[in-house]
């Protein structure tokens, strides 16, 4: 299968993602029981949704790098996670704003979506001081892929947990028991979904593709370096010599 | 509770597309500063490479000396050709285009 250029990957996310907040303002209608407020959910759910699946995908690519030792699973393991703190950031503040003008706080500790939610997030946060307190690579690559595919196995776990607990509060969009979502709003997410998704696929491939650009740059320094280390002792007899005066010793 | 009025929910919508928009463009201006920093290391590098390769002679140099005797050349310029060649000195194996060649190539093997 062809894998798209970054470019167009880009390209593509920012146009699904526009046309995905286009219909929010200008095609979804307004809920009857939220208001305008409302249409804070088609950001903040599909962040929310890609922020967990890409920890879920962090952990998977762990096991890839454990399976074949491949440091570059290892640098995609990471890259999702990072990717998805950074979702986690805009959920955590997007859903407080929501919070703030639907329940009048910015955060409710009572709410188990909410809770559980802000305890994945924290323990995504303790994946860099695990990770770079190890100076050996090889061993930091694998505790960083062994705490990836235990947080990644947490995810699903924690999600459903929270689905079996007795919400009081937090909205339960995709409740099918009072009518869900109406088929003009649901494509609206869809369409949002997809954007997101597409956006956290191309900042992945973004950073992973710095990253081999900064990798590569290594390389050549050190290559670079040998180089001149062992061009060294023959500068002292080739650079601008007389041709003679290297037989001269012959 | 009831729907918040357009007026008062617009802010709080707004704000949270703009930090959405931040948190992006934060992110890219990040990684931007990071390939600029790359970019930077790189054309150093270059540069780097580019002043510790030998320069070399001109390709013809070489012939030129041996065409007029070498370096000796001013010392035979009366002679003739024919007996400049008998009275020549046997050259060192490094003079010359060949010598050049030869030691161009063991400084490549070096490297």
């Amino acid at each position: 299968m062809r894998v798209p250029s970054l470019r167009a990957n880009a390209i593509s996310a920012a146009l699904i993602l526009s046309a995905g907040f286009a219909l929010v303002f200008f095609y979804a209608p307004l809920d009857a029981d939220q208001g305008f407020i409302q249409k804070v959910f088609y950001l903040h759910v599909p962040l929310a949704i890609c922020s967990l699946i890409g920890f879920i995908v962090g952990g998977i690519l762990a096991i890839a790098h454990l399976r074949t030792g491949d440091p570059r699973w290892d640098a995609r393991s990471y890259v999702a996670i990072h990717l998805s703190v950074v979702f986690g950031v805009g959920v955590l503040i997007t859903g407080s704003i929501w919070a703030r003008a639907s329940w009048g706080k910015w955060w409710v500790w009572d709410e188990p979506t909410l809770v559980s939610f802000l305890i994945v997030f924290l323990l995504y946060a303790t994946y860099y001081p695990l990770r770079y307190a190890i100076e050996d690579r090889d061993r930091q690559a694998r505790y960083a892929s062994v705490f990836a595919i235990t947080a990644g196995a947490f995810v699903p776990l924690n999600f459903v947990a929270v689905r079996m607990a007795s919400s009081l509060v937090h909205p339960r969009v995709f409740a099918t028991a009072n009518g869900g979502l109406p088929g003009s709003m649901l494509l609206t997410f869809l369409v949002c979904l997809a954007g997101m998704a597409l956006l956290w696929i191309a900042l992945v491939r973004f950073e992973l593709a710095a990253k081999a650009a900064s990798a590569s740059l290594s390389r050549l320094r050190r290559a670079l370096d040998t180089d001149a280390h062992v061009a060294a002792p023959a500068s002292r007899i080739a650079p601008g010599a007389p041709s003679g005066a290297t037989t001269s010793a012959r | 509770m009831p729907a918040l009025p357009l007026d008062e929910a617009g802010k709080y919508v707004a704000a949270a597309y703009l930090v959405f928009l931040a948190l992006i463009l934060t992110y890219v201006a990040i990684m931007a500063a990071k390939l600029a920093r790359i970019d930077r290391d790189l054309a150093e590098l270059a540069d780097a490479a580019e002043r510790t390769r030998p320069e070399p002679d001109p390709p013809d140099a070489g012939a030129d000396r041996d065409a007029r005797g070498g370096a000796e050349g001013n010392l035979f310029e009366r002679v003739p050709e024919d007996e400049r060649a008998r009275n020549r000195p046997e050259r060192p194996s490094g003079t010359g285009a060949a010598g050049f060649e030869r030691e161009r190539r063991s400084r490549e093997e070096l490297v």
